[in-house]
């Protein structure tokens, strides 16, 4: 009876139902949306990884990659040592393109004395003002017994994710392929590429493999299958390593299949004794706290999905590739890496099929612990949620209300007092339903999404050097822009007639509905971007007319300005980039190169949120 | 005359001596692998196994039906091509110069395996790929791949069920064409598979209970993957190393007794309750019955007991024999006068015999002989108008 009596309540009590309601539902959606987030690493939500794709077997052969090999690196790579500091003293100061084209004949060399196709690949991008250019050198093992439709790759860049020299990782690459042309095992081709640097190099050469390159980039003189797998080898030190650390983030938060990763794991970790890391986190002893950091981290790397190494370029293609790099100083020599690759190449010989039993959406939070997309993606949605739900409290309430205001609670009251006739205060509401004005609020909407393309252009189309200026251009716009738009829509400025609040509330709540769409259908594709950008766009569900006297208005209204002001993109670029320690310009060029190479589209969703927070002030 | 009432005398006691041994007359094998890809080289290594055990213990390729769905040998991944090997010692190549293959590849399939077991297949296939067990046959089916509850899967494609299974033994049994069937199936849950089988005269032993799976002995490091598994692996170690020869006694119960479920890691299970004679009977078959090649003679009603029985007929000649025996020395003693030179008693006492004789069988020849002769006649001759008149017919009617 009690419930009964609540629900008429609120069917008489619009206020409640329209006002009251949303708002809690809205709170209660976030709330538990981040509480959900952080349940995760506890080992009832979390699972522990396992080989789903039968056909891996990984660690299940012996690796021979020993012994004798390493009098080969030793030779390979003075030989390749001498080049580099040739070109040192020569230039004087460290020319990189000199470098490469006598390193690359080196290579070349090197990889057809050992009886592999070698062919090379010219490109060249041009990105904010600054030219990236070079020379990929790639070698072919065509599977001698097998029918050469699939291929597995192998990738040593001369630079690091980190701009560090990779000197044992290309000299590794080079032993391992005069190594593995001996076997006759393979059912794939094995190519080993040689990439001049970790972003560019890799982008151009698997655009150029599927015929997707721009006119700057050369096209590929040999090519072998279908691309099955990549392994990204980074051995930049100078010393023995002591533990591997696995990278799989992709770009646009795309990521590899989960058994991959499991493999590399368990091949490293089980067969050769070498420790997995990932997300650079070192010291993992498996604690809560130790998990969320680890999920944090994956997640950031996922929302602002941008390449974190070579193997991430391979990911748009659908191929999935993990970096292995070294870490700190230990036992474990280049040969313990060696075997690890080769054992890892076993594996991914054996496979019949493409990697599709794993999963490809999940959040890591240990090298053997998970959360895969069913789990973790009702988080996201419910934030996403929440903007759904308040759009559609308002359109609702624009439709029954169109300038009662402040009489609605007494309307609402006196309905709760007479609860018998409850047809008949239905029936007067009913007389009440107004006509919707659409035409202004949509076409407002619309125009400052739009709008969201002119910072996205000239970020795009800017050298280098005058995004910090731009960026706080655009900070003062940001600020500026929404307050004009306030009073031009409020006092008509002789424009149009002043707004009606009606027209605010449809506003509000088609910019939310918009918000809340992209974010549920991003939420599938990127959850981490999806996350976050619902959550700095939370307060907009909340943002109301506040109804008082003069003053108090003035001051909530100004407050709640400068907070959204502070959570506004440009505003959390640059906080973050004042946190972090990293120049803006810096983090532009990589959004600029990302978008201009690897199709980055991360900065679009961001810059777009940017005007769902104008539409909605004031 | 003596010699040969001798000659008989002795046939007869072999055939009684024989009708308590093994009465089957010829020994089938199918040996079936169900699953494809490299990963599964242990099935093929299993069934290869016990295709190498039969063959030893002298079942021919002719009798020995041989399904592999996949070619480990040839497989790009074979780090040693052309053999495949079901120990990492490798030792032995399962897939030396001697191995028929009878289905491959795509072959293998539920419609093929039932087909081939009841032998509903066309005309033009090959007897090299049919069954050929009639009602004498002992036949050993040897089932691997990878199955579930009451099922076993076919190369990722298809699967049979526990009842397809039970009614293709069914209908073999309808059809006469086994005497006593041994079922052996390596396969996670395996003993679901036998538990629809209704046919009798089957013994049926599966690798594991329900809900359990079965495993892998060991991985050769070199090769990469597993090469046999565990249930497999530990009877052939018993067919090995116990069964040296055909003539080995040691019966289905020594067999299945040889089952550790601390090295199997699964629990075996076997039926004997479709064996007529239940288990008492079932672990008195030898080994060899079902996986050595037995040739005994056909003799139908070998073991039936009642009046005009063989044991019975066998019996009657035997006195029979005797009687004649005493009946000819007492003509011998008869005649003994006559012909004193009794160093050369067979030869002659056979020779004065002869008037004498045809009182016995010409006497039985006489009565009714023309009547029978002649009724015979107007059989053979109503059938050959039966016949005339049906081909007038026919012939009119097209």
């Amino acid at each position: 009876m009690a419930l009964k009596s609540a629900i008429r309540n609120l069917r008489n009590n619009p206020y409640l139902l329209f006002v009251r309601l949303p708002n809690l539902l809205s709170l209660l959606c976030i709330v538990v949306g981040v509480v959900w987030l952080l349940l995760l690493p506890l080992n009832e939500y979390s699972r522990r990884t396992y080989i789903s794709e039968n056909a891996l077997l990984p660690g299940q052969v012996h690796a021979y990659f020993t012994g004798s090999e390493q009098n080969i690196f030793r030779g390979y790579k003075k030989e390749l040592e001498g080049l580099l500091n040739d070109g040192q003293a020569r230039g004087g100061q460290k020319d990189e393109a000199e470098v490469t084209a006598a390193v690359s004949d080196k290579l070349q060399s090197i990889l057809q004395a050992a009886g592999l196709k070698v062919a090379t690949q010219k490109y060249e991008y041009t990105s904010a003002g600054i030219t990236h250019q070079g020379e990929n050198t790639y070698a072919i093992i065509h599977a001698p017994r097998g029918d050469a439709t699939e291929a597995i790759v192998l990738v040593a860049p001369w630079m690091t994710a980190d701009d560090k020299l990779n000197l044992n990782g290309v000299t590794l690459a080079l032993t391992l392929a005069r190594y593995f042309k001996r076997w006759s095992l393979w059912s794939k081709d094995i190519i080993f590429l040689i990439t001049p640097d970790s972003k560019s190099g890799t982008q151009a050469w698997i655009d150029a493999y599927h015929d997707m390159h721009p006119a700057s980039v050369q096209s590929l003189p040999l090519k072998s299958g279908a691309l099955q797998g990549a392994l990204v080898i980074e051995y930049p030190l100078e010393h023995r390593f002591q533990t591997l650390h696995i990278v799989y983030d992709g770009v646009n938060g795309q990521l590899p299949n989960l058994d991959l990763f499991n493999t590399a794991v368990a091949i490293a970790g089980g067969q050769m004794g070498i420790g997995a890391n990932l997300q650079e986190m070192w010291g993992h002893d498996d604690s809560y706290k130790h998990r969320l950091q680890t999920m944090f981290r994956g997640m950031t790397k996922q929302g602002l999905g941008y390449a974190t190494g070579a193997h991430s370029s391979f990911m748009p293609y659908h191929i999935d590739a993990i970096t292995l790099q070294t870490k700190g100083e230990g036992w474990e020599d280049e040969m313990a890496l060696g075997r690890t690759i080769e054992s890892l190449c076993r594996s991914l010989n054996n496979l019949l099929e493409h990697l599709h039993q794993s999963f490809f959406f999940y959040l890591l939070m240990q090298s053997n612990r998970f959360v895969s997309i069913g789990t973790y993606l009702p988080s996201a949605m419910l934030i996403a949620g929440n903007f759904t739900l308040m759009a559609i409290a308002l359109w609702m309430r624009t439709g029954y209300y169109p300038e009662t205001k402040p009489a609605e609670p007494k309307d609402g009251k006196t309905d709760v007092a007479e609860p018998k006739d409850m047809k008949v205060s239905v029936e007067a509401k009913t007389i009440n339903i107004a006509e919707r004005q659409l035409a202004l609020p949509l076409s407002l909407v619309a125009g400052l999404h739009l709008l969201g393309l002119v910072p996205l252009w000239v970020f795009n189309n800017i050298f280098h050097q005058y995004f910090t200026t731009t960026t706080y251009i655009f900070v003062v716009v940001g600020i500026i822009l929404p307050l004009i738009l306030a009073a031009i829509l409020s006092h008509g400025l002789g424009l149009s007639k002043p707004i009606v609040p009606q027209q605010y509330h449809l506003i509000k709540s088609f910019s939310l509905l918009l918000l809340g769409l992209s974010l549920s259908t991003l939420a599938t594709l990127n959850f981490s971007l999806s996350f976050m950008i619902g959550l700095l766009c939370a307060p907009l569900s909340f943002v109301t007319r506040v109804q008082s006297s003069a003053p108090v208005r003035l001051a909530t209204s100004s407050l709640g300005l400068v907070l959204l002001n502070l959570l506004s993109p440009p505003t959390v670029l640059l906080g973050v980039c004042g946190y972090m320690g990293v120049s803006v310009e810096e983090v532009l060029t990589q959004a600029a190169f990302g978008w201009d190479v690897w199709g980055l589209e991360s900065g679009v969703v961001a810059l777009d949120m940017a005007h769902n927070y104008k539409g909605c002030k004031e | 005359m003596a010699l040969l009432f001798r000659f008989l005398q002795a046939f007869a006691l072999l055939l009684l001596a024989s009708a308590v041994a093994a009465e089957h007359t010829s020994n089938w094998a199918v040996l079936v692998s169900t699953s494809r890809f490299w990963f599964n080289y242990r099935h093929l290594a299993n069934v290869l196994s016990l295709y190498r055990t039969v063959k030893r213990l002298g079942i021919p390729d002719s009798q020995i039906i041989l399904m592999l769905p996949d070619d480990m040998a040839c497989n790009p991944r074979n780090a040693f091509p052309g053999t495949v090997y079901s120990n990492a010692d490798r030792a032995v190549d399962l897939y030396g110069d001697n191995i028929e293959v009878d289905y491959r590849g795509y072959e293998v399939t539920v419609e093929n395996f039932i087909r081939l077991l009841t032998d509903r297949l066309d005309e033009d296939v090959p007897r090299s790929k049919r069954l050929g067990s009639d009602a004498g046959s002992n036949v050993l089916v040897y089932m691997t791949g990878h199955g579930g509850d009451q099922f076993l899967k076919f190369q990722d494609a298809e699967e049979i069920g526990a009842w397809d299974l039970a009614d293709a033994f069914g209908q073999m049994w309808e059809k006469k064409r086994y005497h006593e069937l041994l079922f052996m199936i390596d396969t996670c849950q395996a003993n679901t598979m036998y538990t629809h089988f209704y046919s009798p005269n089957i013994v049926a032993t599966g690798s594991s209970e329900i809900d359990q799976s079965s495993y892998s002995h060991h991985a050769d490091n070199d090769v990469g993957v597993a090469v046999i598994d565990r249930w497999t692996y530990y009877v052939l170690e018993f067919l090995e190393t116990q069964v040296t020869s055909v003539t080995s006694k040691l019966n289905l119960g020594d067999l299945f007794d040889s089952y550790d479920e601390s090295k199997i890691h699964s629990q075996p299970g076997v039926r004997w309750d479709l064996f007529p004679g239940g288990e008492q009977e079932g672990r008195l078959r030898t080994v060899v019955d079902f996986f050595g090649n037995v040739q005994n003679v056909e003799v139908e009603n070998a073991n039936a007991t009642e009046p005009g029985s063989l044991k019975e007929d066998l019996a009657e000649i035997a006195r029979l024999v005797e009687r004649w025996q005493k009946r000819d020395e007492e003509y011998s003693a008869i005649l003994g006068n006559s012909a004193q030179n009794s160093t050369e008693d067979l030869h002659s006492s056979t020779l004065n015999l002869k008037p004498k004789t045809t009182v016995g069988p010409s006497k039985m020849a006489e009565d009714n002989g023309w009547g029978k002769r002649l009724v015979g006649a107007s059989v053979v001759g109503a059938c050959t108008a039966i016949w005339v008149a049906g081909s007038i017919l026919g012939r009119s009617s097209v």
